[in-house]
């Protein structure tokens, strides 16, 4: 049966949100599954990372760093963000930045089979995985429906791991999380990454690049301007 | 595998061409050397078996590429150089046992793909391209990308390793089952040119679009082994020791020294904390970006939308600009596209646009002397009427990669091309201003910053280390527009003074008055700054345009982060390799690794008598410079500090050859040769060169 016809000829997104207009939201605690259907209602996480293409210099010193207060090792492979780059592109298509959107309905929440990929309540609504529950069935990894995928599946633990906003990094000194640090925000040298609590708009899929550059930006001769990017 | 050191890939990876095989080595025995230029230069000694050759050309020559413990970490402005060590070409009168380096992302890739250095010997009977991915090694043939362009080659070999959109989607690697290696990322190729393939010696070996290790003449040593390319790829991961104290030290890094990109402070002076990229050119486009190599704390480079000149920075972007400036005379837009253009195809021919800038001005000498032209002493089918035109400049850069024209004389070198022609006199007299070893000036003439001639002689090629000369450019760029300092000239003597302790006593050493440049403490300044280079810099693998940081307005007190106790660079190192050191022992660790080189310069043929200038430094005062200024911090005859113009004077060949032995007493050179003693070999545990050097005759005492 198609979504359209589950839900009363809706989307399954504009569903949850008729739900959530009628009061049946899961804000002040965990996800569960709506009686009856096959929805997870789950409470919007409280924080965000946005990011501006035009600005980031491809350093990928947030890609190491991420692994690192993760991990405790440094690998472009074991980051939860993803800055590729095309050395022989022209600007802008040459950098793209890939963020876990921290989706509205998170689709990898919904995939799990073992509910490893979850709403952690205790960290500001993050999805997250729990690493004792994954069975690494990768099944999260297709159901994301960015590319590139937003969860990464590691080969020596053979497990997957997504963008949690720093909630669990043994290797962060200061708390991480939702309304604490995140590292690749942090490290970034200038300030291509940011962090917010509003989230960005569903239905728009360029909303999560946003401008960050201010004035001063163009005395070292770039543009200051506007430019939507998808991702 | 064996123990895997904290920071290391574990593996060296071994090539030998004319057999076509590889072998991995354990990198642990050679963790002593820390990377780099110390790793490359003990794997040179156990792998080359004859160190009495003179031309990096020859069959029995070894190439390494290597990477430091900080590669593939978030280390700033280390994690993306790579050095390359071996016997260079170009050099006059012997191509020594050199160094080059470059960035962008192949030393990173080179380790998560499993090794910390790559060893080249022998020579392949074909073309050949190496494929590295994830410990996987294999030989391509290059036939057909033999003749190709360095950019075409690169993405030739990408394509060809990215047949199923690797690398811009997460998807399995090539050849692996799905769900086991992902990445997102792209193999990193390093490839020569037409300038590589036809040996020349201002050769480039090009990496991306804008990386290139240029000078030493290595790509005419990869022309010679028939090696193309070298690709890397990995997913692997570099272990930390202390990855909470490397995030810590980072983050208060860049709160501390990193240039505010939404408030840059356009003046500021220092290296860690510049914010403007390196550009000579002007912008062409705001539509642009910054852009760095892995791990940098500001990019120094800029990608545009306009379809040239991305990644280009530096000397590549002047060369050819105020020869267009004089031919396009007031049309700024065409003058700064033709640079960047210019550096565009430098690249992508790969040649060393350092090798033949003041050349070019040379050359222009010539043809205006009636010596350069058709049918003349020189002949060339290049109109040098049109220097600075587009046309030109495209020929002339074709003539000198392909060894077209006066490309054929000038291809073992500009001074070995003026001696065949029977202008020797030039290279004498400094009309082609080639100083240390038949090498073009850098722009900072040895005359006036002599550390940076001092070291240039001192080992084996134009040390480009720009430590003490982010003082020149400050000092003599206030001067020029007429603002403020902003630090005196006796703040930051002092401060740099108290970064070079013990090895200096105070702020007399950064004195370059006329009467102390060949002083006890400017000696001592030049063996900080050796040392400095070939470990921190050139072993560790710390960015030459961010580091040193000696002093920096960044910073509230104006002192720079090199040294320092909570951000400097032992502090990273010790965060990645856990070896706790203190700064000083790193410059002990580059004084073990001169040593060694200078055990190989004896066995290649060097002899104090050979350490000398060109004759025009010890002959002629300085005529002119880039600049109108030469600025520097100087005392005068009261003992007050000011900024000076060092320019109007000449080396004392006297003065400078007693310099010379008490700079070899110190590090424990012979002073009358320069070789080794057996007394230093053993105190700095180098007994292994010992019987290798009595076989030659080349040790001292």
């Amino acid at each position: 049966m198609s979504d359209e016809k589950k839900y009363g000829g809706m989307d399954r997104r504009t569903f949850l949100r008729t739900l959530a207009a009628a009061g049946v939201t899961a804000t002040a605690g965990a996800a569960f599954m709506l009686p009856g259907t096959n929805l997870m209602v789950m409470p919007n996480s409280k924080g965000y990372l946005v990011v501006d293409m035009a600005k980031c210099m491809g350093c990928v010193s947030c890609m190491m760093t991420c692994s690192t207060v993760h991990h405790g090792r440094s690998s472009l492979s074991l980051s939860r963000i993803q800055i590729q780059q095309n050395s022989f592109q022209n600007f802008p298509a040459d950098i793209h930045m890939a963020v876990c959107h921290q989706c509205e309905d998170a689709p990898c929440v919904n995939a799990c089979p073992v509910e490893a990929d979850h709403v952690d309540v205790l960290f500001g609504n993050v999805r997250t995985i729990d690493p004792d529950k994954c069975i690494g069935c990768t099944q999260c990894i297709d159901a994301c429906p960015w590319l590139p995928k937003r969860l990464q599946f590691d080969p020596e633990s053979k497990k997957v791991q997504k963008c949690d906003l720093c909630a669990n990094t043994p290797y962060l000194k200061e708390k991480g999380g939702p309304g604490g640090v995140q590292s690749c925000v942090k490290v970034c040298p200038t300030g291509a990454i940011a962090y917010v609590d509003k989230m960005p708009d569903q239905d728009d899929t360029t909303s999560y690049n946003v401008n960050l550059r201010g004035e001063g930006w163009s005395l070292l001769g770039m543009t200051t301007e506007d430019m939507k990017r998808e991702g | 595998m064996g123990v895997r050191s904290m920071g290391y890939a574990g593996e060296i990876l071994h090539v030998d061409l004319s057999a076509l095989k590889a072998e991995k080595i354990p990198t642990d025995s050679y963790v002593q050397w820390g990377g780099g230029n110390g790793l490359g230069t003990k794997l040179f000694w156990d792998f080359c078996k004859d160190k009495t050759i003179k031309d990096g050309r020859d069959e029995k020559n070894v190439v390494v590429v290597a990477t430091s413990p900080l590669c593939g970490t978030a280390t700033p402005s280390a994690g993306g150089r790579c050095e390359i060590v071996g016997v260079g070409f170009g050099h006059y009168p012997i191509s020594w046992f050199t160094r080059s380096n470059i960035g962008g992302r192949f030393s990173s890739m080179m380790k998560y793909s499993g090794f910390d250095a790559l060893v080249i010997s022998g020579k392949a009977s074909r073309p050949v391209w190496i494929e590295v991915t994830n410990g996987h090694v294999r030989f391509h043939d290059a036939s057909l990308l033999w003749g190709k362009k360095a950019r075409d080659t690169q993405l030739t070999i990408l394509t060809q390793l990215d047949d199923k959109n690797n690398g811009w989607g997460w998807q399995p690697l090539p050849g692996k089952k799905e769900s086991v290696a992902y990445s997102t990322q792209k193999p990193a190729v390093m490839a020569i040119g037409p300038a590589g393939e036809n040996q020349v010696a201002h050769a480039a070996l090009v990496h991306d679009a804008g990386n290139t290790s240029a000078q030493g003449g290595f790509a005419a040593v990869f022309g010679a082994k028939n090696l193309k390319a070298v690709s890397f790829f990995g997913t692997g991961y570099i272990e930390l020791a202390d990855p909470m104290a490397h995030v810590e030290a980072r983050f208060r890094l860049k709160e501390r020294y990193a240039p505010d990109p939404e408030n840059p402070d356009l003046f500021q002076w220092g290296m860690l904390g510049r914010a403007a990229p390196i550009n000579f050119a002007g912008s062409v486009s705001k539509n642009s970006r910054l852009q760095a190599c892995v791990g940098c704390i500001m990019g120094c480079r800029v990608r545009y939308d306009v379809g040239y000149g991305n990644e280009t920075k530096c000397q590549a972007t002047a060369w050819y600009a105020a020869p267009a400036a004089h031919y396009y005379k007031g049309d700024e837009k065409k003058i700064g596209e033709l640079a960047l253009k210019m550096a565009d195809y430098c690249n992508d021919i790969g040649i060393n646009t350092y090798a033949f800038s003041s050349s070019v001005r040379w050359l222009e000498g010539l043809y205006h002397r009636g010596l350069l032209g058709k049918g003349k002493q020189i002949h060339t089918d290049l109109d040098f009427s049109k220097l600075g035109s587009e046309e030109f400049g495209f020929a002339f850069l074709d003539a000198l990669a392909y060894k077209k024209d006066i490309g054929e004389l000038f291809a073992d070198g500009f001074v070995q091309g003026a001696i065949k022609a029977g202008l020797e006199e030039d290279y004498k007299n400094g009309l082609l201003n080639h100083p240390y070893w038949g090498l073009a000036e850098h722009g900072y003439d040895s005359r006036a910053e002599v550390e940076w001639g001092y070291a240039s002689i001192l080992t084996d090629r134009d040390i480009n280390s720009h430590d003490f000369n982010a003082i020149f450019w400050a000092a003599t760029l206030a001067t020029l527009n007429g603002v403020p300092y902003r630090i005196d000239a006796k703040e930051v003597a002092q401060i740099v003074a108290d970064k070079l302790k013990p090895y200096v006593k105070g702020p007399e050493c950064m004195d370059y008055s006329d009467g102390n440049i060949y002083s006890d403490d400017v000696m001592q300044l030049l063996r900080w700054y050796i040392h400095y280079n070939r470990f921190w810099k050139n072993s560790a693998l710390y960015c030459d345009l961010r580091w040193a940081d000696l002093f920096d307005t960044n910073a509230k007190d104006n002192v720079g982060a090199t040294a320092d106790s909570e951000v400097g660079e032992q502090v990273f190192w010790n965060a990645v390799t856990g070896e706790g050191i203190e700064f000083t022992q790193g410059l002990e660790k580059g004084h073990r690794i001169y040593l060694l080189q200078n055990a190989i310069w004896a066995l290649q043929g060097r002899h104090r008598d050979m350490v000398h200038f060109a004759d025009y430094i010890y002959e002629k005062e300085i005529v002119e410079t880039e600049l109108p200024f030469f600025m520097w911090p100087c005392r005068d005859e009261n003992g007050i500090w000011s900024y000076s113009d060092i320019r109007h004077r000449k080396i004392d060949k006297e003065k400078f050859e007693d310099f010379k032995t008490r700079f070899y007493k110190a590090e424990g050179l012979d002073e009358q040769t320069g070789w080794l003693t057996k007394q230093t070999a053993l105190k700095y545990g180098l007994d292994f060169v010992i019987e290798e050097l009595q076989e030659y005759d080349k040790l001292a005492g």
